[in-house]
């Protein structure tokens, strides 16, 4: 009983959440709504890396790939062709979710560190393509001045756009990890010898789970294009790849919102700090390693913890 | 020895040899990357880091030492020590405590200790390319093979290579601590339980690991712009050499470094827009047939 | 129903299933004994599809099923429990066993109805018939060793199997786990039919419910009989006692 009033009590969190979030534009100035877009945009990217690492136990390295791919995607879609806009924000994700099915079938025959090697080395490749291929991606210049429908061309109407794409695709992640597939990443995550015996074909319920987490990434970089006009090649580097990972460690990666937490934190510290000095990478360095030494579970896992110690302790006591 | 044109066109020949040059920094680094990994199970993403220390401390030295060739060999001597100094206090200050955590974890924490690095670069040295001349001893050319020119420092580094991978092997393989170290990859405990202290062991093999980056930092600076960002590159291309040739074998650094030189030597050779893919396909192909990598590795 | 001919497995040289042969009936209760190292997980891994055998071939009702992958073996209708306990750690009970279910079902596939609303009634039924239904919302780190063994067996059973593997399922429980579970296996083959295939360590409890018992030494299988043709035989007393000319028990 006491469970379903704290989940109660979360949901009305989120909706508290949600509202503030609509409300935002009206008092904050132009530079926080662009801000509170990227933080959402990249809450979502970082949501689905763990859809695929805290739920799925997969070691994806180099999630940043699916992410720049859909930017890119959408990006050219809406300056090179003269198909509909829209059709350009659908097309991204599905350029990403399909490269996640190619990478996905490759790597997928190895395990753990290997497979994210595996993946970084083609992610690698993907990043050479783009950077190289001057004549179609723009190269080290990345693409600029993207068109945009008007209707969301404002910052506030990016801001609602993204909000709204976000909150959705999110509640549909969230379906997902409580239906039986999710319950099914979850063991294989936890044991995977287990769920083969018990009939689970592993190997491709993984490929499905990739191909979701990277589908949801490009949607994100789409995203990206929808509220900085641009894309640009670093945005498949490795080392956007391991931000995202460090979001979702300091948020939490065995909670559903903790990677959107710490992307929150991330991005709002890095823009406070930044102001101050150029040394950011030292404080992210600094706090990263505090976060491994106290919070391994991230911020967010170390409030459920304690929230569930009030479960326990009644439960021995029986 | 025309006859060697016959076969490989000039063009050709000197790509690999200058494929070959890079191999020794490649697998100076990677062999202490490989070391580490190994032996305390740590994939030490700040090796870059330190590589890039290696090459910022050459420059320091060699402007301490006025410029020349004293410059240089001081720095020879004196930057991997330096690298070698600041790891053992990272080793001794935090490592130590982390030997048992996961693997993701110690990733993320080096990954942190990188960033760290990274930024105390830029505080210590500025933001500004720096060089290192290159000794009288190497400037200028050999002609190779009857008239092929090559540059001497190449050479040099075509010699240390081969030097280094042997003294490593001898390390590793012949001396007391080596065969430790190799024993305690495997069982940690029963190590210890015998009586031997295995926490200082595992700090030489740390610092032995960062001091062959720190070395492999020095013998680059006179070829390249001594820059922030050295080490993103580096890193990646260390983590992918390693795995290519098995975790833990350093003969297996030494092959993966050989592939990736010359494949990014040859590959720019064949297809200039587009030859970096090379080195990366390669690492693909590899991990497709042998996806423990090249030779046996140690986990 | 399952038979298992020349089975071989070796591992960097070392034979760790040398030519077992093993066959069960429909209905029976078979127990595998041998001392340790005798390559009883290897083979139950080899039957299970976890190992693939070098040599020899596995029958289940006529069909082979040699060198199947693991998922597709659970499909054929033959459930395992493993030695050291190897459930889902972070679900609760009830979801352990559910997941379990939903797999058999083929609703795995299934990526928007919420996991709380399904096959509840058939979860509940597997948690009554082994008797952890009032732990059901427990996470499994609160759970007792024997209740943990339980609940394997719980997973096993609900991929609705004929033919049941457990190994060692008394490991490690106190006593009065040992006698409810031992209590549980003659259920489920009395009132469930189900054909069980099981290894253990104590010889009470072997000798007790099997029906006919194998033999395994150093990989290989030295007989395969009725507790009294095992109980009398010299080559068994040889590996256990030493050539004692005494009947085992």
């Amino acid at each position: 009983m006491a469970q379903s009033t704290t989940r109660g009590k979360a949901q009305l969190w989120v909706y508290a959440g949600l509202v503030i979030l609509f409300l935002l534009p009206l008092i904050l100035p132009r530079f926080y709504i662009y801000l509170a877009s990227i933080i959402l945009l990249t809450g979502l990217l970082a949501t689905s890396l763990n859809f695929v690492l805290g739920y799925g136990g997969i070691f994806q390295f180099h999630h940043a790939v699916f992410y720049g791919v859909g930017a890119y995607a959408t990006a050219l879609m809406l300056t090179r062709s003269d198909f509909s806009p829209w059709l350009g924000f659908i097309v991204g994700p599905f350029i990403a979710g399909l490269l996640s099915l190619v990478m996905g079938l490759i790597c997928i025959r190895l395990s753990k560190l290997y497979f994210g090697m595996l993946q970084i080395s083609l992610g690698s490749l993907v990043w050479i393509i783009v950077y190289r291929w001057y004549s179609f991606t723009g190269g080290d210049d990345g693409i600029h001045g993207v068109p945009l429908p008007d209707i969301i061309s404002s910052p506030n109407s990016a801001y609602y756009f993204t909000l709204i794409v976000t909150a959705i695709s999110l509640f549909v992640m969230y379906k997902i990890i409580k239906s039986p597939f999710g319950s099914v990443l979850q063991g294989i995550r936890d044991n995977p010898v287990r769920s083969e015996m018990i009939g689970i074909n592993v190997k491709r319920h993984q490929l499905l789970a990739l191909i979701i987490a990277g589908f949801f990434a490009g949607v994100a970089g789409s995203l990206f294009v929808v509220v900085d006009n641009t894309a640009f090649p670093d945005m498949l580097f490795w080392t956007l790849s391991l931000e995202v990972l460090i979001m979702c460690l300091l948020g939490g990666w065995f909670t559903f919102l903790g990677p959107m937490l710490g992307a929150a934190i991330i991005i709002a510290l890095r823009t406070f700090i930044s102001t101050y000095t150029t040394y950011w990478a030292l404080v992210l360095g600094v706090l990263m390693m505090l976060v491994i030494f106290f919070l391994p579970n991230g911020v967010l896992g170390y409030v459920e913890e304690k929230i569930k110690k009030g479960f326990i302790e009644p439960v021995i006591k029986e | 020895m025309d006859f060697i044109y016959a076969i490989v066109p000039p063009r050709v020949l000197s790509q690999i040899l200058v494929g070959l040059s890079r191999t020794t920094i490649l697998f100076i680094v990677s062999s202490g990357l490989s070391l580490i990994l190994g032996v305390l199970r740590i994939p030490n993403v700040a090796h870059g880091s330190l590589y890039m220390i290696g090459a910022f401390m050459a420059y320091s030295l060699s402007v301490l030492f006025g410029g020349g060739d004293l410059g240089f060999w001081m720095a020879l001597i004196g930057a991997p020590i330096g690298v070698a100094i600041v790891s053992l206090v990272a080793e001794r200050g935090l490592f130590q405590y982390l030997y048992e955590r996961e693997h993701l974890m110690l990733l993320l924490l080096t990954f942190a200790f990188s960033l760290v690095f990274g930024d105390l670069v830029k505080i210590v040295w500025g933001t500004e390319y720096k060089s290192v001349p290159v000794p009288h001893v190497f400037q200028g050319f050999i002609n190779l093979f009857g008239g092929l020119p090559f540059p001497l420092y190449n050479l040099f580094l075509l010699i240390v290579g081969p030097i280094v991978a042997v003294a490593l092997w001898l390390f590793v393989n012949k001396t007391k601590i080596g065969k430790i170290a190799r024993a305690a990859a495997v069982d940690r405990e029963m190590v210890g339980a015998v009586g031997i202290n295995v926490s200082w062991v595992f700090a030489i093999v740390f610092v032995i690991g960062c001091l062959l980056a720190g070395l492999g930092g020095v013998l680059v600076a006179p070829t390249v712009s001594v820059t922030l960002g050295m080490d993103h590159t580096l890193i990646m291309e260390a983590f992918l050499i390693v795995i290519m040739g098995g975790l833990g074998n350093i003969w297996g650094a030494l092959l993966g470094a050989l592939i990736f030189g010359l494949a990014q030597s040859l590959g720019i050779l064949i297809w200039s827009q587009f030859g970096i893919i090379f080195p990366y396909a390669a690492v693909i192909v590899v991990l497709l047939f042998r996806p423990t990598g090249l030779l046996k590795s140690t986990w | 129903m399952l038979e298992v001919k020349s089975l071989s497995k070796s591992f960097d040289g070392f034979k760790a299933v040398n030519n077992a042969n093993l066959d069960v009936q429909k209905g029976e209760i078979v127990a595998v004994i041998g001392p340790n190292g005798a390559g009883k997980t290897t083979l139950f891994n080899l039957i299970t599809g976890i190992l693939r055998p070098d040599s020899g071939t596995v029958h289940f009702k006529g069909e082979n099923i040699t060198g199947l992958p693991p998922y597709k073996v659970c499909r054929k209708r033959i459930s395992r429990s493993f030695q050291v306990v190897n459930i889902f750690p972070r679900l609760t009970v009830f979801e352990n066993v559910q997941v379990s279910i939903l797999s058999r079902e083929k609703k795995t596939w299934n990526l928007f109805t919420p996991s709380s609303k399904l096959v509840t009634d058939e979860t509940s039924q597997i948690l009554e018939n082994v008797g952890l239904v009032e732990k059901r919302d427990r996470t499994t780190a609160l759970l007792s060793h024997g209740d943990r063994k339980v609940l394997e067996i719980a997973m096993a059973l609900g991929g609705d199997p004929e033919f049941l593997i457990l190994d060692e399922p008394t490991a490690g429980m106190a006593p009065e786990e040992t006698a409810r579970c031992i209590e549980l296996v003659k259920s489920l083959s009395g009132k469930l039919g189900l054909t069980i295939l099981f290894c253990e360590h104590d010889m009470e409890i072997v000798f007790g419910i099997a029906d006919r018992i194998m033999v395994m030494v150093r990989g290989a299988t030295i007989v395969q009989g009725s507790c009294d043709e095992v109980r009398c035989n010299e080559a068994v007393q040889d590996a256990y006692l030493g050539g004692s000319d005494v009947c085992l028990m």
